[in-house]
């Protein structure tokens, strides 16, 4: 058996927010283990002044010294995760602060979390996989090019992906909303074949990725099951041809958003979430579905409007409703109520995820959504950058799970 | 969520810190154990730890304490004696209540100092500490101090 | 014997001067004790599971942090309780179950609220603070009176 990864905890509150067994449930569960750094109270008066941040929480300061001890390599890791409670300001800056000192200064994949007593393992546990899978999977995710014949599976929330890849070149591909996940599934992967000319026996591996991927990979004997966050960037930056360097990737997704930054193909901090689906795919769903339009042409349609002629606050998927409900009630175009609405689901991912992460250039988004030229638009607007949709982005964690696994091709 | 049984039901868990020149923790722990009927003693670098029912617990710390009263302390501890989840071994590095005592143990001397002075001299002679709640206004003396100082 | 909430409630050095000078420290550990020798449902380390913040609403509002509400679920009842209390008023390092100081300005204000007696200190920081730290703790616990 392999000896757990070790994820350094950074932390205020947990334990008194009833969620400390959460966390370890879920470092456990993706073979990793939580540890504290251990420092003395001379560790914490130095450290705490050195790195200047003048917080008041004794648990804070605690934190910041495990936080120097890491970056300093008096203590060993393999991974970081930070967690402070959710409404305190306080710890939000150390959270960040911290976040960022460990990312510059170390190359330990960091993920930052806010909870609250409501959160659990479960919620987790794809971060956690996540930051397992960088510290043992580096090589892997090292990888640059496909080789053979391999397919990859994203089982979404939203929709079901899958590419069939052959000698570095996407060679099928099947797409449909996710309805019952192994139907949907297998009806992907039989169009993906049909449209390659191959048959599942020809395909040297399999990996799936996305909110199924267990299931899914159970059912078709998957040889890599990894989750979305490490495949999606992986996907990004091959199909973006930006393996090497800086980047951040976006996935705003059906059910919850992704933002990381990669170095050289590997992520170091990421976030994943969002408060309420008016900060996803879903909104821009309904927002097409209200305005008579496919989401396909809901970009298209979005380019021609000015999303500044609509007050409109997607925060809550409900109000965000009652908004564009109200524009267009109010005489607003389709079309701008349709910009607004690729504004406020980008304002809302920039505002409550991409301050978690420090954006380096390029940006790369994928995903479905970044299909919806409007949204784009919007988010380079808001970061004040041009950004990149690379080709088949909407195919993104089928082609990183099918780059990744033909490195378990097996040599006959 | 799975159900918690929980264990040494009904007992207390205390600290007996000691900081002396004369007894070291090990002293402490071999006259624990002489004196203990029934207790879990456990030896730490700052002194004991005991478990059992709390008359029998407080019994032995009577009896410790009078080993050097001026410089041996006690506090009440959650959890019983190496119990895995504080212990250093299973979470990497120290619980943070260890850094804490860290920081009263270098104020301690100041505290023995005090209970042995006490003895020695008029208690009522002995002024209060400075309340830092209020900000005294400053001394007249002093005030007029600092004015000959800047005229000078 | 009175009940003395001793701030911090982590002290090692109050929980020592109350109990020695004859009455009951109410601090952390007793708290933590409760929790742990009590069944229920299974949430290391310290057996507070998520509905401890939702008692702490008694304290707090909902928009207060999770990690302070839960911890308020361990003074509150505390300082519901406490009967005087001797307070360390730059206690900076003291961690864990004080290692929050939006719950710990909480606790001060409440105690602060309450009429009961109270001691308000700094740590000693010489042995001459010591003494009058000491003599200052000694007399006000003896004035509490009904000492074992």
């Amino acid at each position: 058996m392999t000896s757990p990864v070790r994820i350094a905890q950074l932390s205020c509150g947990p334990e008194y927010s009833g969620i400390q067994h959460e966390i370890d449930t879920a470092a456990r569960e993706v073979g990793g283990e939580i540890f504290y750094p251990d420092v003395a109270l001379k560790d914490i008066r130095r450290d705490f002044d050195a790195f200047g941040l003048d917080v008041k929480s004794p648990d804070l300061k605690l934190t910041i010294a495990r936080a120097m001890a890491l970056v300093e390599g008096r203590v060993e890791a393999d991974a970081v995760f930070i967690a402070t409670c959710f409404r305190c300001a306080e710890a939000a800056i150390v959270r960040n602060e911290l976040r960022r000192y460990i990312n510059e200064h170390s190359k330990l994949p960091v993920v930052s979390y806010s909870f609250t007593e409501r959160t659990t393992s479960g919620t987790l546990l794809t971060r956690m996989e996540a930051l397992t899978t960088i510290a043992r999977r580096r090589a892997l995710l090292a990888r640059e090019t496909q080789q053979g014949i391999t397919m990859g599976v994203d089982s979404g929330s939203a929709t079901t992906k899958a590419v069939v890849m052959k000698d570095n070149r996407i060679i099928g591909k099947g797409w449909q909303p996710t309805t019952e996940v192994l139907k949907s599934a297998q009806e992907v992967i039989a169009h993906a074949l049909l449209e390659a000319g191959i048959t599942r026996d020809e395909v040297q591996a399999v990996g799936t990725t996305g909110y199924g991927r267990f299931l899914v990979g159970k059912e078709i004997r998957a040889d890599l099951i990894q989750e979305e966050l490490t495949v999606n960037s992986k996907g990004a930056v091959y199909l973006a041809n930006r393996q090497h360097g800086p980047a951040t990737v976006i996935d705003i997704g059906g059910m919850d958003n992704k933002a990381i930054t990669v170095m050289d193909g590997i992520p170091g901090v990421f976030t994943m979430g969002g408060i309420c689906a008016g900060a996803s795919g879903r909104f821009l769903e309904m927002t097409a579905k209200r305005l008579g339009v496919d989401i396909t042409e809901l970009g298209p349609l979005s380019m021609k409007g000015f999303g500044g002629r609509v007050p409109m606050n997607s925060y809550c998927i409900v109000f965000g409703t009652q908004s564009l409900v109200n524009a267009l009630a109010a005489g607003s175009s389709r079309e701008d109520v349709a910009a607004a609405a690729c504004h406020s689901v980008a304002e809302q991912v920039f505002e409550q995820q991409l301050q978690e992460v420090d954006i380096k250039e390029p940006v790369i988004m994928v995903g479905g959504t970044s299909l919806i030229e409007g949204l784009v638009f919007a988010m380079g607007e808001l970061l004040q950058t041009k950004i990149i949709v690379p080709p088949y982005s909407q195919y993104i964690g089928a082609v990183g799970s099918a780059l990744l696994v033909s490195g378990f091709i097996k040599d006959d | 969520m799975t159900e918690y049984t929980p264990t040494h039901v009904g007992t207390v868990t205390k600290y007996v810190v000691v900081e002396s020149f004369d007894v070291t923790p090990a002293d402490l722990a071999l006259r624990g154990y002489e004196i203990s009927q029934g207790v879990m003693i456990k030896e730490t670098c700052f002194g004991i730890v005991i478990n059992g029912n709390e008359e029998e617990v407080d019994r032995i710390i009577t009896e410790l304490r009078k080993m050097d009263p001026d410089n041996i302390f006690v506090k009440d501890r959650g959890f019983p004696p190496g119990d895995a989840r504080r212990c250093r071994a299973n979470l990497g590095g120290a619980r943070p209540g260890y850094n804490g005592m860290e920081h009263e143990m270098t104020l301690i001397p100041y505290v023995s100092h005090g209970l042995k002075e006490l003895k020695k001299r008029d208690e009522k002679t002995i002024p209060l500490p400075e309340n830092p709640l209020e900000h005294p206004l400053l001394d007249i003396y002093k005030l007029k101090i600092l004015i000959d100082a800047q005229e000078s | 014997m009175a009940k003395v909430f001793i701030y911090p409630a982590t002290s090692l050095i109050l929980s020592d001067m109350v109990a020695r000078f004859g009455h009951t420290p109410l601090s952390s550990a007793t708290a933590i004790r409760e929790r742990i020798q009590t069944a229920g449902l299974e949430s290391p380390p310290l057996q507070i599971t998520p509905e401890e913040p939702k008692k702490g609403l008694r304290w707090a509002a909902v928009e207060v942090p999770s990690g302070v509400r839960g911890r308020m679920s361990l003074y509150g009842p505390m300082i519901g309780d406490c009967e005087a209390a001797i307070i360390i008023n730059d206690a900076d390092l003291a961690f864990g179950c004080m290692g929050c100081a939006r719950t710990n300005e909480l606790v001060k204000f409440l105690i602060h609220q309450k009429e009961i007696p109270k001691l308000e200190l700094n740590y000693p920081k010489n042995e001459e603070e010591g003494v009058r730290f000491v003599a200052a703790i000694k007399r006000f616990l003896t004035e509490l009176g009904g000492t074992r």
